[in-house]
C-alpha cells in the first residue's frame, strides 16, 4: 500500500514538474524573434538625431531637451498575410518600422534606412521628409547604416546589393551585387566602399561606380563595419576571426581568433586596437601586427558578456556597453578598464559620445546618458512620441 | 543561460546547424532530419499512446455498456471502468505520462527551429550565445532559409494549408469512436479546432516551424497507419444518441406481393427497435407512396 502511494506521489510530482516546464518555456517566446531595432545616435548642431524603436526618426535638442519626431515609417502592407508584417512575429507590434542603422547627418538633410527596405531623406530644421528610395516599391529590410560621402550615400540591403545613391535627390547612381544578404554598414575611404556580405566575403568596391576592386573570401558572414586606417582594413567575422588586410592589394596581414563573433567595428586609439567580442572580451592589439597588448575581461573586475554595441572614443577613452547592460571605459594610456555604469536593460546598439557625455537608446524607448568622465548617470531623456 | 537553454535548447541548436551544414547549408532539410530523429528517440512513448489509443477503441462496445448498466452510480462505474482498463491491459496514466514527456521534447525543438532561423537581427545576435566552439557550427552562421524555393523565415501559405491537413487527417485516424453525445461533440470539435489553430499560427510564423509540424504530422500518419489502419478516417462519426449494440437495419426495396404482405401481417412479425431504421423505414414508406400514386397507401387502409 505504501509502495503504491508512494509512486502514485512520485507520478503526480513527475506530471507537476512536467507541466511547469511546458508552461515556464513551452509557451514563452524564443527571445529575438521579433525585430525591435537599435539605431544609434548622430549629433549635428547641439541635436542628437536617432532613429527611435516607435519605428520613427526622433531629434532631441541636447541644450534644452527639447524634441521633434518625424512621420512613422511606413509599414510594407504586401509583407504578410491577413495584415500583419512578415518582418514581425511572436506578439510584435504590427505597426512599426525597426530602425537599426544610424542615421546619417549632414547640414541639411538626414537620412535613415528602415527595417521596411526604404531611405528617407528629411531636412533637418523641422523633419520633413524630402525624398524616399525607393519612391513607390519596397527593398528588402536595411539592417546596416549608411555612409555619406561627397553628396553620395552608400549602403548595403538585405537583397545583397550595395547601393549608391544621389544624397541630394535619391536617385540611386550605381549599386553592386554580392551573393548573399548584407546587415553590415559600408566605409569608404580614399575613393573605395568597403563591406562585409553572408557570403563570406570582404568587398572592395570603387565608389565612383561601384565596380570590384578585389574582395577576399573568409570562412564566416560579416556583419561588422569595417574600419580602415593606415592603408589597412580591419574587420571582424563570424568564423570568430578579426582580420586585417592591405586595403590597396586586399590582402591578408595578420589575423586574430577569439571564441565568438566580432559583430562590430573595432577602433583604434593612441595606437592601439581595441575589438569588443561576443564572447565578452575586449581584444587590445597592435593593429600592424595583431599581437595581443591586453585582453579586457580575463583578470578585470568584471564578469563581463556580449558586446554588440558599437565604441565610442572621448580623447584617451574607449567607452564599451555590453549587452547585458554594463558601460565600461578603458583609459587608454593606463589601459585600465573601469565600470562606469550598470543598467538593467540590455544594450545593443552604438553608442555616440558628444561633449563628454555618451549617448545610447535603451529598449524602453529612451536615450541614456553617462557622464564619461565621472561615471555619473544622468537622467535618461524619453524618444515616446505620445 | 539557464538549465533547460543548457542541457535542451543548446544541445539542439547546434545539432541542427550540424545536419544543416552537412546537407550543403539546407535548413530545410536539417529540419526534416531531426524531426524525424526526434520522433524515432520518442518511438516507444508514441508507441505506446498509440497502442493504448487502439485498445481505448477496441473497449468502446464494453464501456458503452458499463455507462448504460451503471449509470446512475458514478462510483461503481469508474470502478468497473477501471476494472475494465486493469484487464485489457490499458495504462492511462502511460498515457498521459507519455504525453507530457513528449510535449517539453517538442517545444525545445520548436524553440531551436526559431532559434537557428534567426530571421530578424535580434535573433541572430541571441543565436550567438547558444553556439558551442565547434567550427563548423561558426561558419555555417547565418543559415540559408531557402527550401525548395520556399523561404522558411517568413510565413508560407502552402505549408500553413499542409500543416492544416495533415494535422486534421491524423487528428481523425487517431479520434475514438464514442456514443457519448458530449464527448463525441468534444473530439469533433478538436478535430477541427486544433488543424485550424495550427494554419492560423503557421501564417504568422516563420515557415520552419509549418515544415517541421508537416513532418511531425506525415510521421504520427505513417506510424498510426502501421498500427491502426486509417482507423476512424474514412469512417463516419456515429449520430448523436444511437445505441452501439443495436445494428441499423438496411431495408432492400421487397417485391410488391411482399410489401402487402408484411402490411397484412406487421402486427404480429415485424418488431423494429431501432429508431433511426424506423423513421428511415416510415420515410421510404412515404416516398414509396408518393411516388407510385397513393395505390399503396390504399391498401394500407
Amino acid at each position: 500500500m505504501k509502495l503504491k502511494n508512494l509512486k502514485r506521489i512520485g507520478l503526480i510530482s513527475l506530471v507537476a514538474t512536467a507541466l511547469i516546464i511546458i508552461a515556464v518555456f513551452g509557451f514563452g517566446c524564443v527571445s529575438g524573434l521579433s525585430a525591435i531595432g537599435w539605431s544609434g545616435g548622430a549629433v549635428q548642431n547641439d541635436v542628437l538625431y536617432v532613429g527611435s524603436m516607435e519605428g520613427r526618426l526622433a531629434a532631441i535638442n541636447l541644450v534644452d531637451e527639447s524634441r521633434q519626431w518625424a512621420e512613422y515609417l511606413k509599414v510594407q502592407s504586401s509583407g504578410g498575410i491577413f495584415g500583419c508584417s512578415s518582418m514581425l512575429s511572436c506578439g510584435g507590434d504590427t505597426s512599426r518600422v525597426p530602425i537599426y542603422g544610424t542615421p546619417v547627418v549632414t547640414d541639411e538633410q538626414i537620412f535613415v534606412a528602415g527595417y521596411n527596405g526604404k531611405i528617407y531623406a528629411y531636412n533637418t530644421i523641422n523633419l520633413a521628409q524630402r525624398w524616399v528610395f525607393p519612391r513607390d516599391t519596397y527593398l528588402s529590410p536595411f539592417v546596416g547604416g549608411m555612409f555619406y560621402d561627397d553628396n553620395k550615400l552608400y549602403v548595403g540591403c538585405s537583397d545583397g546589393f550595395v547601393y549608391c545613391l544621389n544624397a541630394i535627390t535619391g536617385e540611386l547612381l550605381s549599386s553592386y551585387q554580392t551573393e548573399d544578404k548584407i546587415w553590415g554598414t559600408p566605409t569608404v575611404a580614399d575613393g573605395v566602399v568597403y563591406i562585409g556580405s553572408f557570403d563570406k566575403n570582404i568587398y572592395a568596391l570603387n565608389a565612383g561606380d561601384l565596380t570590384l576592386k578585389w574582395k577576399y573570401a573568409i570562412e564566416g558572414s560579416i556583419i561588422a563595419e569595417p574600419l580602415v586606417a593606415n592603408g589597412i582594413v580591419y574587420v571582424g567575422s563570424f568564423d570568430k576571426k578579426l582580420y586585417a588586410l592591405n586595403a590597396e592589394a586586399g590582402t591578408l596581414k595578420w589575423t586574430y581568433e577569439a571564441n565568438n563573433w566580432f559583430w562590430t567595428q573595432p577602433v583604434i586609439v593612441n595606437g592601439t586596437l581595441y575589438a569588443g567580442c561576443l564572447d565578452g572580451f575586449i581584444y587590445a592589439l597592435n593593429p600592424a601586427t595583431g599581437a595581443v597588448v591586453k585582453v579586457f575581461g580575463e583578470e578585470d573586475i568584471a564578469v563581463i558578456s556580449a558586446f554588440a554595441s558599437q565604441p565610442a572614443v572621448e580623447g584617451n577613452y574607449v567607452v564599451f556597453a555590453s549587452k547585458d547592460g554594463i558601460v565600461y571605459r578603458i583609459d587608454t594610456t593606463t589601459q585600465e578598464l573601469k565600470v562606469l555604469a550598470v543598467l538593467t536593460g540590455s544594450i545593443t546598439g552604438p553608442l555616440t559620445v558628444y561633449n563628454g557625455i555618451v549617448y545610447f537608446q535603451t529598449q524602453d524607448i529612451a536615450i541614456q546618458r553617462i557622464d564619461i568622465e565621472s561615471g555619473a548617470l544622468l537622467l535618461s531623456i524619453s524618444l515616446i512620441s505620445g | 543561460m539557464n538549465v533547460w537553454e543548457l542541457i535542451i535548447q543548446q544541445p539542439l541548436t547546434n545539432v541542427l546547424i550540424v545536419i544543416s551544414h552537412a546537407f550543403g547549408g539546407s535548413f530545410g532539410a536539417a529540419i526534416i532530419i531531426l524531426t524525424i530523429v526526434v520522433n524515432l528517440a520518442l518511438l516507444p512513448l508514441t508507441l505506446s499512446q498509440i497502442k493504448s489509443s487502439k485498445k481505448m477503441m477496441e473497449l468502446q462496445p464494453k464501456l458503452a455498456e458499463l455507462q448504460k448498466k451503471y449509470a446512475k452510480d458514478r462510483q461503481k462505474l469508474a470502478q468497473e471502468q477501471m476494472k475494465l482498463y486493469k484487464e485489457s491491459g490499458v495504462k492511462l496514466q502511460g498515457c498521459m505520462l507519455g504525453m507530457i514527456i513528449q510535449m517539453p521534447v517538442w517545444f525545445a525543438l520548436y524553440q531551436s527551429i526559431m532559434l537557428a532561423l534567426a530571421a530578424v537581427p535580434e535573433g541572430l545576435l541571441n543565436l550567438s550565445r547558444f553556439l558551442y566552439s565547434w567550427p563548423v557550427v561558426f561558419s555555417a552562421i547565418p543559415m540559408n532559409p531557402y527550401f525548395l524555393g520556399m523561404d522558411l523565415a517568413s510565413p508560407n501559405i502552402v505549408l500553413a494549408i499542409l500543416v492544416g491537413v495533415f494535422m486534421w487527417v491524423q487528428q481523425k485516424m487517431s479520434t475514438m469512436p464514442t456514443a457519448d453525445p458530449q464527448q463525441q461533440s468534444q473530439s469533433s470539435m478538436m478535430l477541427w479546432m486544433m488543424p485550424l489553430l495550427f494554419t492560423f499560427m503557421s501564417l504568422t510564423f516563420p515557415a520552419g516551424l509549418a515544415l517541421y509540424w508537416v513532418v511531425n504530422s506525415l510521421f504520427r500518419i505513417g506510424l498510426q497507419y502501421r498500427i491502426t489502419g486509417w482507423g476512424t478516417l474514412f469512417k463516419r462519426a456515429a449520430k448523436p444518441g444511437a445505441e452501439p449494440e443495436k445494428k441499423h437495419l438496411k431495408f432492400e426495396q421487397p417485391p410488391q406481393e411482399e410489401i402487402k404482405q408484411t402490411i397484412v401481417d406487421k402486427n404480429g412479425e415485424i418488431i423494429i427497435t431501432d429508431k433511426e431504421s424506423l423513421k428511415k423505414s416510415q420515410k421510404k414508406g412515404f416516398l414509396d407512396r408518393f411516388f407510385k400514386g397513393g395505390n399503396n397507401g390504399q391498401q394500407d387502409q
